[in-house]
């Protein structure tokens, strides 16, 4: 690595440290708190299959991180050629599984190959942030965007918003939005135009949940905006949370010691309430420290792209800083009670093999355009 | 290093980027406002909360109080009931079954019922259950309530061979003299749904028990005991920790022992109880008070027909608790009814000693005053009969031979409203304030009263009824012991008491209760020697009314009575039976000895007849046993006296 990092140093591109102490960070603080999350107190038989899922996620991190070391070494500018090809794959693993899809909780999201489950929609994310760059990085106007200069990117981004949604998975389908819509936002667009997309958003929304949605993802919802009205379904779930982290109070319980996760009152706190956890443990300073570094991350995101040599490496920049901030956003933002309870999974601290190289290959990407610009 | 074209193409997005950051920074500042909300501002509600989740306090039950006599006999006691439960998922129907069912002399229809049950059960398949059905498969079902100690020591010896089959011991309230006393020591209730949201706030759970009448019922608050806790950890007994986890996670106090109820002495005497109990037999239905004259402490209070307060307490099970009820409440000659204070009758003859005294007090009359007594008096248009033909008789012959119409006479010359003045300096028409049963008041019927009640002009003749206790004069049998005590003793009307002190478990006495005074009635010593005189008479004297029925070695003074009843036949009698609820009742009022009075009794025979017949011997009978108890401890304690020195 050192001899590497010293080649790349002189050819030009370097490491960005910085950035990589700041992933580093946060995938640090992901593990050690995934271990203490999955060491509740439970009979043999729970902590034997808990005690696996801390293995599995070292496991997915060194994978993620060569993938990234690799995904960061070849300059950026190649992938605008195969975009194309990579979101077209992405979309058809995404309707594979339909087709050779596991069912788990009622939903159908994963494909088996061997011994590991994969979720093509996790990756869709970054290809989707591939494609949508590679779109704007073609797409250079002077004068604002319309609806009709609109309609290829919304394409792009309905399709596979189209297929989630479908297995069905709203948390990946809103993640794709807002990214795709955060980037597209980048570029001009007329005011009409703005207020036509939202109109219709609106409208969309409203016929989802009159015609579209599942009683389930409506019980979400509206146990969010009355969490007390049901104390034992899933409003539970979003108060159990909140309980543990107001429980963590100024310095926390101390690693390992939040009694909300160790006595099992926290559901999935591996995957979809990890921050309960850490703000369990280590109080409002852990979770100030823990916000910073995510927030430093997303804003240094923005700083690259306003760096980067092209359209292409801006817009990159900005998808892939999208990415991060509306998962942590949504992530934190359920646990904390301020968004409904939808699954969207917190950058590196939630237990999940796709989750986490999708995260580390968009991470490689920020990072290879930080060293190129 | 870049080119400038390349550099233009990006200036599309520069404007954008200040308000990128701007925005992220706000929503990240939104979630650490939100954080500090939760964590800062409601920190120490929500660790409140998760300390709650985790930690239960496990109720620690605590021991009632124990109810004992004046001798510290013990009336009310707790002791285990042992319960026989079976899981019918592991019942062995060939095997243990047939074992149990001897064991526990199960009968059909009872028996067929619970063999179908674990048929049922056991038919069930082990996987793939209903939430419903697996609990089903988990329950415990009751076979028998209270079983015997050999019963529960062979299930013990043999419980490993007998699978699902369970004992567990279980509180129950315990009176060791069963129907003796039982209206005024009172009985044991569960906790009823619609009673538990008031009592909820006391500290009541469903499945407790409380007082439901009698001394059980007043003093609840002082048996009950206060309950103990101890809190636990969570599901902490898997952990290896403990320890470590609840010195962590306890908040202290960990643990509160329970505080046992107070023990409560009563001042009833059981003998003198099985002694009324012993007196009474023979007769169905009556009630019998005797009171310490120089205290108002009731030494005895028997209420006939009585009921057995260890069933109705649930000591035999829920069922039979039901059943019991259902035949007490059936039951035309009311054994539920606290007769002594809870039902007000006509005192009849007893009540003359009042009405002397009131004309007495008026001048009236005095003891020269004579009456000639035809078999009966008449008044307006009406005839008002006497018992016999007294021929001339004065106020002592009158008492004593209960002369009728010498009391009309008396009737015709006083006002309706002295007679009840005096009545009400007595007690009667009033509550005594003993609280332990619901009480009755009574009447004095006054002018206003018979006004208001009949729509037509006051008729001189309620008086005359009135002076004879009848009419609508009623009094509770409590409140005529307690004025022939202030009689006896010269005019103090005292409280009535069952509590003699409150103790702590180890004996240690909280609370002492003195004799209280209601009122001091100050009449004229001079009327009250004369009355006394005639009461004494009524025993001792040849023509006296209770004369016949006399004990020699008995020392009494008292005054007979023989009270007509309304012909109304309460609901539910079998017509062949109601001769017996047209009888009159039989009262006998007295205290004794009759120089030196120590305690007064009044004795009820509903529908008895005759007083001087019916209700004398059973006085007779008490008397004489509360002096051979008297003398009998007397000795015991001039035993112990002479014992000392040595």
């Amino acid at each position: 690595m050192a001899v590497a990092g010293r080649m790349m140093f002189r050819r030009g591109p370097a490491v960005d440290m910085k950035l990589l102490l700041g992933v580093v960070a946060i995938a640090t603080l992901g593990l050690v708190n995934l271990y203490s999350a999955t060491s509740v107190y439970a009979d043999t038989e729970t902590r034997a299959r808990l005690g696996d899922i801390y293995v599995t996620q070292v496991y997915w991190m060194v994978v993620g991180g060569l993938l990234a070391i690799l995904v960061a070494a070849i300059d950026y500018r190649h992938y605008e050629r195969f975009a194309n090809l990579v979101y077209a794959g992405g979309v058809f693993s995404c309707s594979l599984v339909f087709v050779l899809g596991n069912s788990m909780r009622g939903a159908v999201r994963w494909i088996q190959i061997g011994s590991a489950t994969i979720q093509p929609s996790e990756f869709m994310k970054v290809l989707l942030v591939v494609m949508m760059a590679k779109h704007i990085h073609n797409d250079h106007k002077a004068e604002p965007r319309t609806l009709v200069d609109l309609a290829i990117p919304g394409v792009l981004v309905l399709v596979p918003v189209a297929l989630v949604m479908a297995q069905p998975d709203l948390g990946t389908g809103l993640i794709l939005s807002l990214t795709a819509a955060t980037m597209l936002l980048m570029t001009r667009i007329r005011r009409r135009t703005l207020a036509a997309i939202v109109a219709a958003g609106v409208g969309v929304m409203w016929l989802g949940w009159n015609h579209g949605m599942k009683q389930y993802q409506k019980d979400r919802i509206t146990s969010f905006l009355d969490p007390e009205h049901d104390k034992t379904g899933i409003g539970w779930h979003a108060l159990q949370s909140q309980t543990a982290i107001g429980n963590g109070q100024m310095f926390g319980e101390g690693y390992m010691q939040g009694t909300q996760n160790q006595f099992g009152f926290l559901p999935d706190q591996f995957s979809d309430f990890p921050f309960a956890v850490f703000a369990e443990d280590w109080g409002f300073l852990g979770c100030l420290l823990l916000l910073s570094i995510y927030c430093f991350i997303c804003v240094y995101a923005i700083h690259v792209a306003s760096q980067a040599k092209d359209r292409f490496g801006a817009a990159l920049a900005i998808g892939i800083g999208a990415l991060i901030f509306w998962h942590a956003i949504f992530n934190i933002g359920m646990a904390i009670g301020v968004l409904p309870v939808v699954g969207v999974t917190l950058p590196l601290f939630s237990y999940g093999g796709s989750s986490v190289v999708t995260t580390l290959v968009g991470l490689g990407l920020l990072m290879n355009v930080s060293m190129r610009r | 290093m870049a080119l400038l074209g390349q550099r233009s193409d990006v200036g599309e997005f520069r404007r954008r980027y200040r308000w990128i950051v701007l925005t992220a920074v706000v929503m990240f500042l939104i979630l650490v406002g939100r954080l500090a909300q939760l964590q800062l501002v409601q920190g120490d509600l929500h660790r409140a909360q998760a300390r709650k989740n985790i930690v239960r306090e496990r109720s620690l039950a605590t021991t009632r109080g124990v109810i004992r006599d004046t001798q510290g006999r013990v009336l009310a006691a707790n002791r285990p009931s042992y319960n026989v439960h079976m899981t019918p998922a592991e019942v062995d129907l060939s095997e243990t079954w047939p074992t149990v069912v001897k064991l526990l002399a199960l009968e059909e229809p009872e028996k067929g019922e619970l063999e179908r049950k674990i048929k049922e059960i056991q038919a069930l398949p082990s996987k793939g259950l209903t939430p419903q059905e697996e609990k089903r498969r988990g329950q415990q079902i009751l076979l028998k309530v209270d079983v015997d100690r050999d019963a529960v020591a062979y299930l013990e010896t043999h419980a490993r061979e007998l699978r699902g089959i369970e004992v567990s011991p279980q509180p129950v309230r315990y009176y060791p003299y069963g129907e003796l006393g039982a209206h005024s020591v009172g009985y044991m209730r569960e906790v009823g749904a619609e009673d538990l949201v008031r009592l909820e706030e006391r500290g009541y759970r469903a499945g407790d028990r409380l007082g439901a009448v009698g001394v059980e019922r007043r003093w609840e608050s002082y048996l009950r005991g206060v309950r103990g806790f101890k809190k636990i950890v969570r599901g902490v007994s898997r952990r290896d920790d403990v320890q470590e986890v609840e010195a962590r996670y306890l908040e202290e106090p960990r643990r509160v022992e329970p505080i046992p109820g107070r023990d409560i002495s009563l001042t009833l005497d059981i003998d003198l109880i099985a002694s009324i109990e012993r007196a009474f037999h023979g007769q169905l239905a009556g009630a019998v008070v005797v009171v310490d004259v120089r205290t108002g402490r009731i030494l005895a209070a028997a209420s006939k027909p009585s009921f057995d307060a260890n069933v109705v307490s649930g000591g035999s099970g829920v069922k039979a608790v039901a059943e019991t009820f259902r035949r007490l409440n059936a039951d035309p000659l009311k054994p539920s009814l606290d007769k002594t204070i809870s039902a007000a009758y006509p005192p009849g003859s007893t009540y003359k000693p009042f009405s002397a005294l009131a004309a007495l007090a008026d001048r009236l009359l005095d003891p020269t005053t004579e009456v000639d007594c035809h078999g009966g008096y008449e008044y307006g248009k009406r005839f008002f009969r006497c018992t016999g033909v007294h021929r001339k008789v004065h106020l002592h012959e009158a008492i004593v031979q209960s002369c009728n119409t010498y009391f009309y006479e008396l009737g015709a010359r006083v006002s309706i409203d002295k007679l009840a003045s005096v009545g009400l300096d007595y007690g009667f028409g009033v509550k005594t304030g003993i609280g332990i049963n619901p009480e009755a008041r009574g009447r004095m019927p006054t002018r206003s009263w018979y006004t208001r009640r009949y729509k037509e002009a006051f008729r001189g003749g309620f008086t005359l009824l009135s002076a004879i206790g009848q009419g609508a004069t009623t009094v509770t049998v409590l409140q005529l012991a307690l004025a022939y005590a202030a009689l006896a003793n010269g005019g103090t009307l005292y409280q009535p008491q069952v509590v003699r002190s409150i103790e702590t478990s180890d004996g240690t006495v909280v609370q002492d209760f003195p004799p209280r005074v209601r009122r001091l009635i100050e009449p004229d010593q001079e009327h009250l020697g004369w009355v006394k005189a005639a009461l004494e008479g009524v025993v001792t004297e040849k023509n006296g009314t209770a004369y016949k029925e006399r004990s020699r070695d008995v020392d009494m003074a008292g005054k007979t009575g023989t009270a007509q009843v309304s012909h109304v036949t309460p609901r539910g009698v079998d017509p062949g039976k109601v001769w017996y609820f047209n009888r009159d009742h039989a009262w006998f009022s007295g205290y004794a000895p009759s120089r030196s009075p120590e305690i007064a009794i009044v004795v009820l025979v509903e529908h008895g007849g005759g007083g001087g017949k019916n209700a004398v011997p059973i006085a007779m009978r008490v008397v004489r046993d509360w002096q051979k108890m008297k003398e009998k401890r007397l000795s015991a304690k001039d035993d112990a006296a002479g014992d000392k020195p040595n």
